[in-house]
C-alpha cells in the first residue's frame, strides 16, 4: 500500500514508513508514520534548515531496523551548490532513534535554524487502513523544557509519545528547534528519543519487560548476526538462490514478532507494514515453510496459538472452544471492541494447520515432549472440526461469521469478498466451503493418528482418526470432484452444488494427500498447464473463468506462498518435474524483487510481460511470501524426515545448476544436501 | 450474593481446573471502589485451584473496578479488550491473566455456531 519510495525500518510491530527524506507527513493516500501496537505515534516529522525542505542526495537502508539519508537543503535543481550536508541515521529497536549531523561545507560561517515539526493523530491501524479518522478520544500536546509530549486519551486509554533531545532545545506544541552558528568545516550533531508508551491507569506501559532481544542497535546486531549464523548455509552456483535465501533469512528475522503475552518468545509476524501482528493461518504456513531452517519458530508459534485457543462461544469475536486464532490487534478500535481482533477467531484453516504444523514439526526435530504438552489443544482442535465447523452436518468444515458487522465473510486464506464462485460467476450463499480446508482437515485426522498412536498413547483413538480421515477422503472425492473438467470444485455451497471454477487451490489438496493417486496426474497437468500456470507460477484462479482478472486479488494474480505448498503437493505425489517447474518460475520471479518476493503479481503470461508485475497494494516483506523461497530449496532438494534421519532427493532444473544447504538442523544433528541441476524444463513449461 | 463472589466460590469449589493443567502460580484480584479494596486470591497449581480473600503477595496482581470484574466473569465485558483499553490493570506476570482469563465465560447473548441443518445422530 504504500508507496514505493517510501523508506521501512522496523522491529516488531514498532515501524517507522517515512519518505526518502525521512520525513514524514502523513495523509489517507500516504500513510507514513511512527507505528507502534498498531497505533499511529508520529504522523508528522519533518526537518527543516532556515524554514527549507530538505532534498534527499542518497538513503541507505542499512539493516531493517536502520537507515542512513544524505541531505541537503532547496530544491532538486540547484543542490549542486549546496554549502550544508544533514545526515540522519535513525533506527528502531523499542524506542526510536534519530541522530543528526550538520556539517557546514561553506568557508564562511553560517547561522542557521534547525527545525523538527512533529505531530501525533493516534490513528488505529484500521483507520490508516481504511482511511476513516474520526477520534472519539482527545489529543494533546504538551511542550516541556526538556521534552515534547503528544498524547491520546479517551477514557483509561492512552497512548503516548515522548520526543527528547540529547542538546538542549527549545520545544512547543508543534515541534523543536535548535539556533546554531557553525564555523567552516564546523559540524553539529545531536540524537533525538522517540518514546512510544501504551500507558495504564498505573502509569505502567503494557508492554513492560516483553522484549526478545535487547533494544539497542548494537544488541539488534548482535541478534541478527546469530539468526543468520544459526540458520543452514545455502550456496548455489550462479549465487541468485543463494541470494534470495540470504534475503529471505533476513526479512525473516526482521518480521519475528513477540506477543505480550508470551515473554519475549517470538513468532513470525504476517508482514509489514499492516500485519505486523499475530495471524494463524500466516504464522503456521510460514513456519511450515520455513520449518528446515529455522525450527525453533515453530515451537513459539504452537505454543502461543495453544495459549490462546478459544475457550467458549463468543459471536463478535467468532469464537468457538478448540478454535485457534485469526488475528490478534492492539489498537484502539481493538480495545473499544470496534473491531473484534482481541482476538478474533474467524478463520477455518488455522485449526487443522495447528495439529498439521505440530506432527511436521516433531518429524523434523524430535520434540516428543511438546507433541505430549499439547496433546489437550490437538484433542479440543479436532473436537472443533467434527462438531462445531460442521454447520451442514455432512462431514465438511463450512463457515458462516456469526459477527455479521466486523467479521470476516470469507474464512479462508482468500479472504477477499468474490473469491469464491460458480462458474457462470455468480457467488454462493453462506454456509460456504472451501476444498483446500477439506484437505487440510484430512491431513490434521491423519497426523493426529500417527500422534495418539506413537505418543499419546491412545491407539483407539488413532484407529478412530484414521477411519473418519479415510471416510472423508473418500466422501471428498465424490462430492467435489467436477468430472467433465477433471479437477476438483473450489467450493461447495450448503445444498451441494459446486463452485466448478479451476483454482490454485487443487495444488493444496495435493499437499494433504487427499487426492485419489488415479487422480493425481490429472490434477498436476492442471496446475502447468495454461489455464494456471502462467510461466513465472500457478495463478489463483484459471484463465478463462469468468472472475479472471490477472490483477484480481484472489481471482488470477499469483501467489509465491501459494505456489511453494503446491510445488510441495507434486512433490508429494511423486510430481518432481512439475514441482521444479512452479519453483524455477517463482525463483526466476525473485530475481526481479531483488530476492524479495511480494506476496502477490499479476497473472499475466510471461511471453507478454517478461516481467513479473507486482500487484499494486501488496505488502512487503511478507511472512509466506519471505517463507516461499525455502519451501521451495526443501522441494526441490526433496528433504524429508524419514524414520529418524534425513532423506535427499533432488530434482533441480538444469538452469539452477548446483546448490548445496549445509547445517540442516533436526533429529539428526546438522546436516548438509547437495544436488545439481538435471531436469530439462523445456517441454514442460506452458504446455 | 455477587457475580464476582459467586465466581470464585465456584473456582475454589470445582478445585480443578483441565484448561489450566499447564499453569502454576498466585494471581491477586484488587477491586477498588473509592477507598475500599477487595482482595481475592488465586492460588494455581498444575489445575488445581484454591481460592482465598486475602492481601498477599502473587505473581500477578490485577486492578481494576468491582462492577467491571463482575462483568468480566459473567461474559458480559471481554478482559483482553478491557486491558487494552486501560480498564484494568497487571503487574507481574501477564501471561497468567491471558491463561486465567480463558475460563471466563463468552458473552451470555452468544449461541455459538449456526447449525445449517439438523445434525446426523453421532
Amino acid at each position: 500500500m504504500a508507496a514505493s519510495n517510501t523508506i521501512r525500518i522496523l522491529d516488531g510491530n514498532t515501524f517507522v514508513v517515512s519518505e526518502d527524506t525521512g520525513d514524514i507527513e502523513a495523509t489517507p493516500s500516504e500513510p507514513t508514520g511512527l507505528f507502534s501496537l498498531d497505533m499511529r505515534f508520529l504522523s508528522k516529522w519533518v526537518l527543516t534548515v532556515n524554514g527549507e525542505r530538505l532534498n534527499a542526495l542518497s538513503y541507505d537502508d542499512l539493516q531493517y531496523y536502520e537507515a542512513r539519508f544524505f541531505l541537503v537543503p532547496g530544491m532538486a535543481t540547484h543542490y549542486i551548490d549546496a554549502k550544508l550536508s544533514i545526515i540522519r541515521e535513525r533506527a528502531v529497536g523499542g524506542s526510536f532513534r534519530e541522530s543528526l549531523t550538520i556539517l557546514n561545507h561553506d568557508e564562511k560561517a553560517v547561522d542557521l535554524e534547525i527545525r523538527m515539526d512533529a505531530g501525533a493523530d493516534f490513528a488505529d491501524l484500521f483507520q490508516v487502513k481504511d482511511e476513516v479518522l474520526n477520534k472519539k478520544g482527545e489529543t494533546y500536546a504538551e511542550a516541556e523544557a526538556d521534552k515534547l509530549r503528544l498524547g491520546y486519551r479517551r477514557g483509561n486509554f492512552r497512548r503516548e509519545t515522548v520526543i527528547s533531545a540529547s542538546r538542549p532545545a527549545r520545544y512547543d506544541r508543534n515541534g523543536f528547534a535548535w539556533t546554531l552558528h557553525l564555523e567552516p568545516n564546523e559540524q553539529w550533531e545531536t540524537s533525538i528519543d522517540v518514546q512510544t508508551h501504551a500507558v495504564g491507569p498505573g502509569g505502567r506501559d503494557l508492554r513492560m519487560g516483553l522484549r526478545a532481544h535487547g533494544t539497542e542497535r548494537l544488541a539488534l546486531q548482535h541478534d541478527l548476526e546469530q539468526w543468520i549464523a544459526k540458520a543452514p548455509k545455502v550456496n548455489s552456483e550462479h549465487g541468485r538462490v543463494a541470494s534470495t535465501y540470504r534475503r529471505s533469512l533476513i526479512d525473516l528475522a526482521a518480521l519475528r514478532f513477540s506477543p505480550l503475552s508470551l515473554g519475549g518468545q517470538t513468532l513470525p509476524a504476517a508482514g509489514l507494514p499492516w500485519f505486523m501482528t499475530m495471524f494463524g493461518r500466516d504464522s503456521i504456513l510460514t513456519c511450515l515453510q520455513v520449518l528446515p531452517f529455522a525450527p525453533e519458530m515453530s515451537k513459539t508459534t504452537l505454543r502461543i496459538l495453544a495459549a490462546l485457543q478459544g475457550t467458549r462461544f463468543d459471536d463478535f469475536r467468532d469464537e468457538d472452544p478448540g478454535r485457534i486464532l485469526h488475528e490478534m490487534r492492539y489498537g484502539e478500535t481493538a480495545a473499544f471492541e470496534e473491531q473484534p481482533h482481541s482476538p478474533y477467531y474467524g478463520s477455518v484453516d488455522a485449526t487443522p494447520l495447528f495439529i498439521v504444523l505440530l506432527d511436521e514439526y516433531e518429524k523434523w526435530s524430535g520434540d516428543v515432549a511438546l507433541v505430549k504438552e499439547l496433546e489437550r489443544e490437538c484433542r479440543a482442535a479436532l473436537k472443533w472440526i467434527d462438531d462445531y465447523a460442521d454447520l451442514v452436518g455432512n462431514g465438511y468444515i463450512w463457515y458462516e461469521r456469526r459477527n455479521s458487522d466486523t467479521g470476516l465473510e470469507n474464512q479462508c486464506w482468500k479472504d477477499s469478498w468474490d473469491s469464491l464462485s460458480y462458474s457462470d460467476g455468480t457467488l454462493p450463499p453462506f454456509p460456504r466451503a472451501t476444498c483446500e480446508v477439506q484437505g487440510y482437515a484430512y491431513d490434521a485426522k491423519t497426523r493426529a493418528a500417527r500422534m495418539a498412536r506413537e505418543f499419546w498413547d491412545d491407539p483407539a483413538y488413532a484407529d478412530q482418526l484414521e477411519r473418519e480421515a479415510a471416510e472423508l477422503k473418500e466422501r471428498f472425492n465424490r462430492d467435489w470432484w467436477v468430472a467433465d473438467g477433471g479437477f476438483y470444485a473450489l467450493g461447495l455451497d450448503p445444498n451441494g452444488r459446486q463452485c466448478d471454477v479451476l483454482s490454485s487451490n487443487i495444488g493444496h489438496l495435493l499437499w494433504s494427500g487427499i487426492v485419489r493417486e488415479d487422480r493425481a496426474a490429472q490434477i498436476a497437468a492442471h496446475l502447468v498447464g495454461p489455464r494456471l500456470f502462467s510461466g513465472w507460477g500457478v495463478r489463483t484462479l484459471a484463465e478463462g473463468e469468468v472472475r479472471y482478472n490477472p490483477i484480481g486479488y484472489h481471482n488470477g494474480t499469483i501467489w509465491p506462498f501459494d505456489n511453494s505448498f503446491v510445488a510441495w503437493g507434486l512433490r508429494r505425489y511423486g510430481f518432481a518435474e512439475e514441482a521444479a517447474t512452479i519453483a524455477s518460475g517463482i525463483l526466476d520471479a525473485a530475481r526481479y524483487f531483488d530476492g524479495r518476493l511480494p506476496e502477490a503479481f499479476g497473472g499475466y503470461p510471461r511471453e507478454l510481460t517478461k516481467f513479473p508485475v507486482e500487484y499494486p497494494t501488496a505488502c512487503s516483506p511478507q511472512a509466506w511470501s519471505t517463507g516461499a523461497p525455502l519451501l521451495l530449496i526443501r522441494t526441490m532438494l526433496g528433504l524429508e524426515p524419514h524414520e529418524g534421519h534425513l532423506a535427499v532427493d533432488p530434482q533441480l532444473p538444469v538452469g539452477m545448476g548446483r546448490i548445496e544447504v549445509l547445517d540442516i538442523p533436526g533429529r539428526w544433528g546438522r546436516v548438509d544436501a547437495f544436488a545439481r541441476g538435471r531436469l530439462d524444463l523445456e517441454h514442460q513449461a506452458g504446455s | 450474593m455477587d457475580t464476582t463472589t459467586r465466581f470464585f466460590e465456584d473456582l475454589d469449589r470445582r478445585g480443578f481446573e483441565p484448561l489450566l493443567v499447564k499453569t502454576s502460580g498466585t494471581l491477586r484480584f484488587d477491586l477498588h471502589e473509592g477507598p475500599q479494596t477487595t482482595h481475592w486470591l488465586l492460588e494455581i497449581d498444575r489445575g488445581n485451584l484454591r481460592v482465598r480473600q486475602e492481601d498477599q503477595e502473587a505473581d500477578t496482581v490485577i486492578g481494576t473496578e468491582p462492577r467491571l470484574f463482575g462483568e468480566l466473569v459473567s461474559g458480559e465485558e471481554n478482559t483482553i479488550a478491557a486491558l487494552l483499553r486501560g480498564d484494568m490493570t497487571v503487574s507481574g506476570d501477564l501471561r497468567l491473566v491471558l491463561q486465567v482469563e480463558r475460563i471466563f465465560p463468552g458473552p451470555p447473548e452468544s449461541r455459538g455456531p449456526h447449525h445449517a441443518f439438523q445434525r446426523r445422530a453421532a
